[in-house]
């Protein structure tokens, strides 16, 4: 609240005086310009005006931040230079600096000094890389330490060749994710790469860990296309999950496995199934009739080109939906409910089922399982259904 | 190549092309002398508008990412840095003013955003909206020799002469802090004086019956 009290005041005094004269001919000038400290460290900084200006520098006073600081910490060296002293200074409030400036009597700035107090960088960790389709790489490193160090601090991903090659610089850092390096092209195979990241700042550096790596041992690829889910048959506890190969690496010579994972409509628990191998079909069974279930399948080009590492899990497909059928199937006829049955959970489902249709298919002439499916995909979000054990078993039906 | 990024920043991104897209003179293919009073000026007022608008919102960015008593950078005198006015007597002469005044600020604004290049973080969004102040400008610029070509195509549009306002020589840090304080500042008194400017030339200019041809 002092500090604010401080502040008002003096705002108000220059605001209302005349532009300050601080022009480009330096009518006066601080020691030390734009200095970087560690946290802690204690400044002693001198405002030297012109002997010009006709100021006597026991008038000048000084803000850092806007704060007034006292004059029990000032120092006039001579009549046209004063100095301040700051001790323990705290880390820097932004990264352009904090500004420590040199005032006249009149509140006029004179001259200022952008200080900067923060840390040196720690060394940065959790370094990984991945290539997507043996195309690229992009790594990703986290900041050692706290992660933060209050001043500007620039990390640098270096690359080379492990037995020959220059080192290179990554160029493409990305805006959006932090810590994040992509190099585009010209990406040698079956050779291993030296990986690290640089931090630098006016306080000192560090480096990373050195990785190393084969390109071909940390592809991943796009998730499998052509992913369907279907009934088989009228067997009201199975759904049929059917991909194609990811099409990047249809030309290349590796093992893919894959993964499935589905969730009951209104669930955000998955159930996993990881014994899938390399097939691109399998059978879901154990499954709850009359249940809606989304399904993905993502892949992992295990030993490609002859690499005997795993490679990295493609992200999930789009989620596809599919429900078991029921034991109990609307035909033709009216779409009217029935009076004088008994209110059970299958009589009211249908009754909203019917409700839908009326509403959105035009009426009962189009009825067809197709339909029903439709309309439970659209009331996933209203009902809730308990999750049940489910097993993968090869779809023998795939030509 | 990073399929992450954020819906926000694609729509943000999207949606201010499409505005300058409607509001922008087409120059590809187009004349400018193509129905001045309908499209030209009001479009080119309508730019000047969002402009305006748009350096409040930078100006006012920039001066919470320089720290506080950043308000008193604005009010110092510097020299060296573009002058918002628009002089002269007659249209031609204002419009001519302008338009200089578009290019003299160009430059200084493209000082501005290396300098807070090195001083701000990399996401900082006052980068990209220091550039996107001059990608306006350059553009209103455009917009405004095009007018000037259409309404007195007999008189050269004469560029800058020499280097009216050079560009400051080294600055210390907070030298660079209260000289993008002042560009900025200046730029958004000059697109407000642009804004009444154009307002007028269109009043002036374009009233019924007058011929769009006006003599300077």
């Amino acid at each position: 609240m002092k500090a604010v009290a401080l502040k008002v005041p003096l705002l108000f005094l220059v605001l209302m005086a005349p532009s300050a004269l601080a022009s480009s001919t330096q009518v006066a000038n601080i020691y030390p310009q734009d200095p970087a400290l560690p946290i802690g460290a204690s400044l002693t900084a001198t405002c030297s005006v012109s002997p010009d200006l006709g100021l006597h520098a026991s008038k000048l006073f000084w803000t850092l931040n806007g704060r007034r600081l006292p004059s029990s910490s000032y120092s006039v060296l001579s009549p046209t230079a004063v100095s301040v002293t700051l001790a323990r200074l705290p880390a820097s409030h932004q990264r352009s600096g904090d500004n420590l400036v040199c005032h006249n009597p009149a509140g006029h700035v004179l001259a200022g000094s952008c200080l900067y107090v923060g840390m040196a960088p720690e060394r940065p960790v959790n370094l990984t890389c991945w290539s997507r389709n043996t195309k690229d790489l992009t790594c990703r490193w986290a900041p050692g330490g706290q992660g933060e160090t209050f001043i500007r601090t620039k990390y640098t991903l270096k690359y080379k060749l492990r037995w020959y090659g220059r080192e290179r610089e990554c160029e493409d850092y990305s805006l959006v994710q932090p810590y994040t390096c992509y190099i585009p092209r010209d990406l040698a195979l079956f050779t291993p790469y030296e990986i690290w990241v640089e931090a630098t700042n006016q306080l000192g550096s560090s480096t990373s860990d050195v990785i190393t790596l084969d390109i071909l041992d940390v592809v991943t690829t796009d998730p499998p296309s052509g992913v369907s889910v279907g009934r088989v048959g009228d067997l009201e506890d199975q759904l049929s999950v059917r991909w194609e190969t990811p099409p990047a690496l249809k030309d290349f010579l590796f093992q893919a496995k894959y993964q499935i994972r589905y969730r009951l409509e209104d669930s955000q628990d998955w159930k996993v199934m990881d014994d899938v191998g390399n097939q691109t079909s399998c059978r879901l069974a154990g499954l709850r009739p009359g249940t809606v279930y989304f399904v993905q399948v993502r892949c992992n080009p295990v030993g490609i080109y002859g690499s005997r590492k795993p490679g990295i899990w493609s992200e999930w497909s789009h989620p596809t939906a599919a429900s078991t059928p029921l034991s109990e199937r609307v035909m033709s006829g009216s779409c009217d409910s029935k009076s004088g049955d008994s209110n059970s959970t299958l009589r009211r489902e249908l009754k909203q089922f019917f409700g839908w249709v009326r509403k959105h298919a035009y009426g009962c002439s189009g009825m067809s399982i197709k339909l029903y499916d439709q309309w439970r995909v659209w009331m996933q979000k209203s009902h809730k259904t308990r999750n049940q054990a489910s097993s993968c078993t090869r779809d023998m039906r795939r030509t | 190549m990073y399929p992450q990024l954020e819906i926000s920043q694609l729509a943000t991104t999207l949606f201010s092309f499409l505005l300058v897209m409607v509001v922008d003179a087409s120059r590809a293919g187009t004349s400018c002398r193509s129905q001045p009073c309908g499209s030209s000026l009001p479009r080119s007022w309508k730019l000047t508008r969002l402009l305006h608008k748009e350096s409040a919102d930078l100006l006012k960015i920039y001066k919470t990412s320089q720290g506080d008593l950043s308000e008193l950078f604005c009010k110092m005198s510097m020299d060296n840095v573009p002058d918002p006015d628009i002089s002269g007597l007659d249209p031609s002469a204002r419009i001519q003013s302008m338009y200089s005044n578009t290019q003299i600020f160009l430059p200084h604004l493209q000082r501005v955003t290396e300098q807070q290049t090195d001083l701000q973080i990399i996401s900082s969004p006052l980068l990209s909206k220091l550039s996107q102040a001059y990608s306006r400008t350059s553009s209103l610029g455009s917009q405004i020799s095009c007018i000037y070509q259409t309404f007195f195509p007999n008189s050269p549009l004469l560029e800058p002469v020499g280097v009216p306002t050079p560009l400051p020589l080294s600055q210390n840090i907070f030298q660079q802090k209260v000289y993008g304080c002042v560009v900025l500042k200046r730029l958004k008194e000059f697109l407000s004086n642009a804004t009444r400017e154009i307002k007028a030339l269109k009043h002036q200019i374009c009233t019924k019956g007058t011929q769009p041809n006006v003599p300077s």
